[in-house]
C-alpha cells in the first residue's frame, strides 16, 4: 500500500513534469523546435564538460605526456602542484605544519558558529587558542622546531588565516565604531565618523599598499612588526568600516520607543544596548553582514599585488614552468572549486543563522 | 675633501711603491647588515616569470635570477641556502627595497633612467640584455612592425614595453590600438584568441612561449624589428657604494670564472693547482679577492662551486641545459659574439 502510494506519488509527479513541460516548451510546432534546439544544446554543452572534467581527462602526474592527445582535463597538474596551491613557499618537509594549522584555523571559525560559544569569555578563549595554534605552528621556532618565516607562509594557509583574522578582528571593531558614531560625546561621534568616511574613501589596494609599503617608510623600524600583521590590521580596518555602517543600518532600524521603555523601566544603557537592542541589531545586520563576510574571502586575493603568496598567487606559480603552463584553466577551477567550498559553506551558514534567528523572533 | 686626501694618500702609495694595500677598505653597511642577520633578503615574485624567477615541484624558487641571488649570497655568507627569498609584485619591488624589506632586487629589472634617477636605484653592472619585439600570427605575412598597419597590439600593462612599443610604433608612422592586460596568462589567450594581431614582449619571452606552448612554433613569427637593448641588472639602495661594488665583482666573477673555464666540477682543481694568476687571485690562493670587499678571499672559488659560473647558470635556467633552449645571442662572453664582458680583475 505505501509503496504504491509512493509509486503513484512520484508517477504523479513526473505526470505534473511532463504536464508543465508541454505547457511551457511544446505548446506549438515552433516551440517544440525552439525548445528541442535549446535542450539539445545545453544537454551537449553538459556532456562536453562531464566529458572534459572525467572522461577524458588524465589523472597522474606522471602520465602528463598524454595529456595533450587525450583532449580532456590535465588534472596531472593538480596532482603534482596541489601542495603549492595549497601550502605556497612553505618547505616542503614542513607541510604537515601547515596542514594542522590549516586546521585549526577552520577549527577556530567553525566552532566560533557554534551558538555553543557565543559568549565573550568562550569566543575570545577560543580565538587566543585558535590563532595561538596556527601561529606557533606555522612559525615553529616556539615548538622547538624549524622556524619558517611569514614570507614562506602562503597558499590556501595563508588566505584562511588572512581572511578570518581580518573578520574576526574587524568584526568588534566595526561594533565599537558604529557604536562610537552613535555616541552623544560630538568628540567621540565626531573622530568615529571621519576614520569611516575616510577609510571607505580609499580602495581597498591603496590601504593595504599603505599598510605594506609605505607605513615601513615613515614608522621607526621596532615599531613596524612583520608585514603581515599590518597587512591584516589595515584590512581589519577597512572591513570594520564597513561593518559599521552594516551595524548602523541595524541601529536605524530599532525604534525610539524601545530605548525610551528601557530607560522607562529603570535599565541602564549598557543593559539596554546589551539584552535589548543588540540582539536586534544582529539579526537586522545578518544578511549584510554574510555578504560583507563573503565579499572579504574574495577579497583576500588582492594581497597578491602586495606580494603574498596567496592561494591566487600560488595558483600563478603552480602553472608558471614551461611544464605545466598549458594547463592554467585546469588550476583556475581547482582553486575556484576552492573558493566555491568556503563561500558556499558562508553563505549556508548565513540560511542557517537567518532560520535560527527567525525562531527567536517568534 | 675626504675624496681629495683619500686621492692623495693613493697618488703617495702608489708614488712610494708600496705594494701591500691600504688597509682602510671600507666595508658595505648593507654587507655588515646582511652578515648580522645571516640571511640575504632577495626579491621573488608573486608566481612564476619564465626562466627566471619560477617554483618547483618541491615548493624551492629557481630560475636565473633566483641563482644570482644564491650567487650572491653564497659570496657574502658562505652558503646558498642563506638567500631568504621574498616574494614581490612588480609595481612593490622599488618600495620594498627602499623599505628595507629586501637587500637588492634581482628580479629581470631593466635599468632605466628614471629608475637610476628619480626612484633613487644604484644598478650593477648588466647580467642579461633583453630585448622588446613583436610576435605576431605567422597567416598575416608579415615580417616588420611596419606592416602592422591598423592593427592590434597587446601588451602587458604597467610595464617598460608598454611605453616602448607605443613609442616606436608612433615613430614609425603605424596606426594602431593598443590594449593592455594585467597579466602574461590573460595577454598569452588573447593573442591565442586572434584578439590582437600581435603582441609586444620581451625577446625572451616571446621565445619561451613560441617554443613551448604554442601548438605550432612555426604559426608564429617574432618580427625582426629591435625595439629597444634592454640591460638586466641588480638594483640596490642609493648610498652604499661598497655594496655595488660587492654585487658587481659577484657578476663580474662569474663572467671571469667562465671566460677561464672554471666550473663548478673543476673549481677546487683548479684552485689546488691555478694555471694562471688571474685564476689564482679569482680562487682566493692569492690574497686580494676578498680583502678589498672586506669578506672572505675564497668567496668566488665557494660561489661557483655552489652555482657554477654565468654560462653554468644561463644554460641550467634559460640555455641548453633548459626546456626554453634559448640561444645565448647577446648574453654570450663577447669572446663569443656578446655583450657581456667583466671588468679588470688585477
Amino acid at each position: 500500500m505505501a509503496i504504491a502510494s509512493e509509486y503513484t506519488g512520484s508517477s504523479d509527479r513526473w505526470g505534473q513534469l511532463a504536464k508543465t513541460l508541454k505547457k511551457r516548451a511544446f505548446r506549438s510546432p515552433s516551440d517544440t523546435l525552439t525548445s528541442v534546439f535549446i535542450f539539445g544544446l545545453m544537454l551537449y554543452m553538459a556532456w562536453m564538460l562531464v566529458d572534459w572534467a572525467l572522461f577524458s581527462a588524465v589523472w597522474r602526474a606522471e602520465d602528463v605526456e598524454h595529456c595533450a592527445e587525450a583532449g580532456g582535463a590535465c588534472w596531472s597538474v593538480i596532482a603534482a602542484r596541489h601542495r603549492l596551491i595549497l601550502f605556497g613557499l612553505y618547505p616542503y618537509d614542513l607541510h604537515w605544519r601547515s596542514t594542522l594549522a590549516c586546521i585549526a584555523i577552520v577549527a577556530t571559525v567553525v566552532l566560533s558558529c557554534l551558538p555553543h560559544f557565543w559568549s565573550t569569555s568562550k569566543l575570545v578563549t577560543l580565538w587566543i587558542v585558535g590563532f595561538g595554534t596556527y601561529v606557533l605552528l606555522m612559525d615553529g621556532s616556539l615548538l622547538g622546531q624549524a622556524q619558517v618565516t611569514t614570507d614562506q607562509w602562503g597558499g590556501l594557509a595563508l588566505t584562511l588565516f588572512m581572511f578570518s583574522a581580518v573578520v574576526l578582528l574587524g568584526m568588534p571593531m566595526g561594533l565599537l565604531l558604529a557604536l562610537a558614531r552613535r555616541s552623544r560625546l560630538p568628540a567621540v561621534k565626531g573622530a568615529a565618523s571621519l576614520l569611516i568616511d575616510f577609510i571607505r574613501s580609499l580602495p581597498l589596494l591603496t590601504t593595504l599598499f599603505a599598510a605594506a609599503v609605505v607605513i615601513p617608510l615613515l614608522l621607526p623600524d621596532w615599531l613596524n612588526g612583520d608585514k603581515i600583521w599590518r597587512v591584516i590590521v589595515g584590512f581589519a580596518l577597512f572591513f570594520a568600516c564597513y561593518q559599521a555602517e552594516v551595524f548602523r543600518g541595524g541601529f536605524q532600524a530599532i525604534p525610539k520607543g524601545q530605548f525610551e521603555a528601557g530607560r522607562a523601566l529603570g535599565l541602564t544603557s549598557f543593559q539596554i544596548l546589551s539584552r535589548i537592542v543588540m540582539p536586534q541589531v544582529f539579526r537586522h545586520a545578518l544578511p549584510s553582514t554574510i555578504n560583507m563576510v563573503v565579499v572579504t574571502f574574495k577579497e583576500t586575493a588582492i594581497v597578491i599585488i602586495i606580494g603574498f603568496f596567496d592561494v591566487l598567487a600560488s595558483a600563478n606559480a603552480a602553472f608558471g614552468t614551461v611544464e605545466w603552463a598549458p594547463y592554467y584553466i585546469e588550476v583556475y577551477a581547482f582553486v575556484g572549486a576552492i573558493y566555491w567550498i568556503f563561500i558556499f559553506s558562508l553563505s549556508q551558514y548565513g540560511e542557517y543563522l537567518k532560520g535560527r534567528m527567525s525562531v527567536a523572533k517568534r | 675633501m675626504a675624496t681629495s686626501i683619500a686621492k692623495i694618500a693613493c697618488a703617495v702609495a702608489f708614488a712610494a711603491g708600496v705594494a701591500a694595500p691600504v688597509t682602510a677598505f671600507s666595508k658595505s653597511a648593507t654587507v655588515t647588515e646582511i652578515e648580522e642577520r645571516g640571511t640575504l633578503l632577495c626579491s621573488g615574485h608573486n608566481g612564476s616569470y619564465f626562466g627566471f624567477v619560477e617554483v618547483n615541484d618541491k615548493n624551492e624558487w629557481k630560475g636565473l635570477d633566483i641563482d644570482m641571488c644564491r650567487a650572491l649570497t653564497t659570496a657574502i655568507l658562505g652558503d646558498p641556502d642563506k638567500a631568504q627569498i621574498v616574494p614581490l609584485s612588480w609595481a612593490q619591488r622599488f618600495p620594498a627595497l627602499q623599505s628595507g624589506d629586501v637587500d637588492v632586487i634581482i628580479k629581470a629589472t631593466g635599468w632605466t633612467m628614471g629608475r637610476d634617477t628619480e626612484v633613487g636605484l644604484q644598478f650593477s653592472l648588466p647580467y642579461f640584455f633583453g630585448g622588446t619585439q613583436f610576435m605576431a600570427h605567422g597567416d598575416l605575412g608579415i615580417t616588420e612592425a611596419k606592416e602592422l598597419d591598423g592593427g592590434t597590439i597587446c601588451v602587458e600593462a604597467g610595464t617598460t614595453i608598454e611605453r616602448l612599443a607605443g613609442n616606436y610604433l608612433k615613430t614609425i608612422g603605424v596606426e594602431h590600438t593598443m590594449v593592455s592586460y594585467e597579466k602574461a596568462s590573460e595577454l598569452r589567450a588573447a593573442y591565442l584568441a586572434n584578439r590582437c594581431d600581435a603582441f609586444a614582449a620581451w625577446g625572451p619571452f616571446l621565445a619561451v612561449l613560441r617554443a613551448t606552448e604554442l601548438e605550432k612554433p612555426d604559426a608564429h613569427i617574432i618580427l625582426s624589428d629591435q625595439l629597444s637593448n634592454e640591460p638586466i641588472a641588480a638594483a640596490m639602495r642609493q648610498g652604499d657604494e661598497e655594496f655595488v661594488d660587492m654585487v658587481n665583482w659577484m657578476i663580474a666573477a662569474l663572467l671571469i670564472a667562465e671566460e677561464e673555464g672554471v666550473t663548478s666540477a673543476n673549481v677546487e682543481e683548479m684552485a689546488a693547482n691555478p694555471p694562471n694568476p688571474k685564476i689564482a687571485r679569482l680562487l682566493g690562493v692569492d690574497p686580494g679577492m676578498g680583502e678589498r670587499l672586506g669578506i672572505r678571499d675564497t668567496w668566488a672559488r665557494e660561489m661557483i662551486a655552489a652555482t657554477g659560473n654565468f654560462g653554468e647558470i644561463y644554460d641550467r635556467n634559460l640555455g641548453e641545459g633548459s626546456p626554453y633552449k634559448l640561444d645565448r645571442g647577446l648574453n654570450n662572453l663577447w669572446s663569443h659574439g656578446g655583450v657581456l664582458y667583466a671588468p679588470i680583475l688585477d
